[in-house]
């Protein structure tokens, strides 16, 4: 009976690790495809790290949370940093090709292009620090 | 993406709504004990009959008032989500009669299909049966009329705080 539990205790265990692992998976393929989409962007800005934030017209909390952080983050950072605003309803084309189902979302390129963090939905000032610091 | 009127929804109640069937789900697997997911079945229909989230109450009387977890009200629109909530019933209902009539492979596997959408929904924000409500409405079926919320792709949680 109980080596029977153990059993099936291992089987639900590995079919849990294989979700996590479908999950992560999913993940960087986001990331990837959005490092497809960065060469033209990071011709632009090199050696400098990049936000690439979607948002729409009608998306409170992109007006009410997200831009602040961003305007915020971007007078802290000067220079250092160019965030790239892009509407995803006038450029539907570019909102798909990264990738992107719900707004805002926001990706980090390292100053060598590389898209290193998606954040789908919100993400506070303290939250992108703690990501631009790690690149 | 018409505009219309959205309510306010809970989406901690959802939450714990769907890590309960998760938890509970597993452990019917690994207890072997089929009547469990059919006490999973019978909650999710109760929950679809009475249009809650069929373990809502452990959050609305325990989690909640505990502080344990906090609201998260959004707006948004329930049809959805209750819809998916009963295609979660019919599942878990179809496993547990599988499960009692000894056929062990379908059983288990609608009873673990269940639990990963759950999981999708709980820690990926997507929820299946949602967007399979939001394509049902281009065919204009009587009942399926809710649009996705503004910005939002169809099944993913809206972003839209709601003023409580």
């Amino acid at each position: 009976m109980s080596t029977e539990i153990l059993l099936r205790l291992g089987y639900a265990l590995g079919i849990v690790v294989l979700g996590l692992f479908a999950y992560w998976l999913i993940h960087q393929h986001l990331l990837v495809r959005a490092r497809n989409n960065v060469f033209r962007l990071f011709k632009q800005w090199p050696n400098k790290l990049v936000i690439v934030y979607f948002t729409t017209p009608d998306c409170a909390p992109c007006k009410t949370i997200q831009r602040p952080a961003l305007n915020k983050l971007s007078g802290l950072m000067g220079d250092k940093l160019e965030v790239v605003e892009i509407d995803a309803t006038q450029r539907p084309d570019l909102a798909r090709q990264w990738g992107v189902m719900s707004v805002p979302t926001t990706f980090l390129l390292d100053v060598h292009g590389e898209a290193r963090y998606v954040n789908n939905g919100v993400a506070r000032v303290e939250k992108l620090m703690e990501q631009l610091q790690t690149l | 993406m018409t505009s219309q009127t959205l309510q306010k929804v809970d989406h901690s109640a959802l939450k714990t709504n769907q890590i309960i069937i998760i938890t509970l789900n597993i452990l019917a697997f690994i207890l072997d004990q089929w009547w469990l997911a059919a006490f999973v079945a019978l909650v999710m229909g109760i929950g679809s009959a009475l249009k809650v989230p069929g373990f809502g109450f452990v959050y609305k009387s325990i989690l909640k008032p505990q502080g344990w977890m906090k609201p998260d009200v959004l707006e948004d629109n329930p049809e959805p989500h209750r819809f998916a909530q009963s295609l979660g019933f019919l599942f878990m209902a179809g496993g547990s009669v599988a499960l009692y009539l000894g056929s062990s492979a379908l059983g288990w596997s609608l009873v673990w299909l269940v639990a990963a959408l759950a999981a999708l929904n709980a820690f990926g924000g997507f929820c299946v049966g949602c967007a399979v409500y939001y394509w049902l409405v281009r065919f204009n079926l009587p009942g399926f009329t809710k649009q996705p919320p503004a910005g939002t792709f169809p099944g993913m949680k809206p972003k839209a705080s709601a003023n409580v």
